[in-house]
């Protein structure tokens, strides 16, 4: 199984804008432990894997409530957590421009066919 | 004893194994080979370890490896040989009396079985709600009054 930060921001906005129930982002963070436990988990970036850890453990249990029909946590508290850990919308950037850093063979590799074309 | 300190006994204990005689030539002749092993006293079988005891084996084997995932908010080594790994609190800022929840993950050191759940503590810190997970996915919350009494289910 491999978890990448972006699944795990997906699956707090998808908390966040009701498009995935607590319970079953509880259940994708505890199938996530499962893995782990077995050791089969492979973290994308691997660089990430604090902060998706971190974020997975925070869904793990999101579903807990403080009385009947009564979640513990507020929406604000989640999007709290979320921006806490895994970042919003702006980190992408900031993702993306790292992860072109980190391969710059590639990077050279274009520059140099456009040279010769 | 505190972690430095034991870290500390194991450095002593190492530098004296490679003090004794004949030591020298079998280090030379090894060294690129031989991982140096944490030093532990033994426990006798039947024996329990004692919660000190328990924490040093645990700082020297298991703990790197617990820790790391479900430790960052403290451990505990308990009398009955398992050690409680606590995960931080995720605060809830809008549920009165209580806190927040966290995870915790509690190890079974003559066994070498998990388990976990979910405690939501009060701004005293006191656990009023455990979650557990169980292998047949059902979930229940079971609840605590402030002085530790249960109160109920659901």
């Amino acid at each position: 199984m491999e978890v990448d930060l972006q699944a795990v921001r997906r699956v707090f906005k998808d908390v966040l804008n009701g498009h995935m129930l607590r319970e079953q982002a509880d259940r994708w963070a505890y199938a996530v432990v499962r893995e782990e436990e077995t050791g089969v988990v492979t973290y994308s970036p691997p660089r990430e894997r604090e902060r998706i850890w971190a974020g997975v453990m925070y869904l793990y249990g999101i579903d807990t409530m403080k009385a009947p029909n009564t979640y513990l946590h507020s929406n604000d508290d989640i999007r709290e957590a979320m921006m806490a850990i895994v970042g919003g919308v702006g980190d992408n950037l900031a993702s993306t421009i790292l992860r072109a850093l980190e391969r710059p063979s590639q990077c050279l590799a274009v520059s140099e066919a456009s040279v010769l074309d | 004893m505190t972690v430095d300190d034991f870290r500390s006994s194991i450095d002593a204990a190492s530098s004296d194994v490679e003090r004794r005689p004949g030591a020298t030539t079998e280090r030379s002749a090894l060294a690129a080979v031989v991982v140096p092993l944490r030093q532990v006293p033994p426990t006798y079988p039947d024996q329990r370890p004692s919660p000190g005891r328990l924490r040093q084996i645990d700082r020297a084997f298991f703990g790197p490896f617990f820790r790391e995932k479900y430790g960052t908010g403290g451990d505990k080594a308990l009398e009955n040989g398992r050690i409680r790994y606590y995960g931080p609190v995720q605060p809830a800022n809008n549920a009165g009396e209580l806190a927040g929840r966290r995870y915790v993950h509690e190890f079974d050191t003559m066994t070498g079985c998990t388990r976990g759940w979910h405690e939501t503590l009060d701004r005293m810190g006191n656990v009023r709600q455990v979650r557990p997970e169980r292998p047949n996915g059902m979930m229940g919350h079971y609840q605590f009054d402030s002085n530790g009494r249960y109160k109920g289910s659901w």
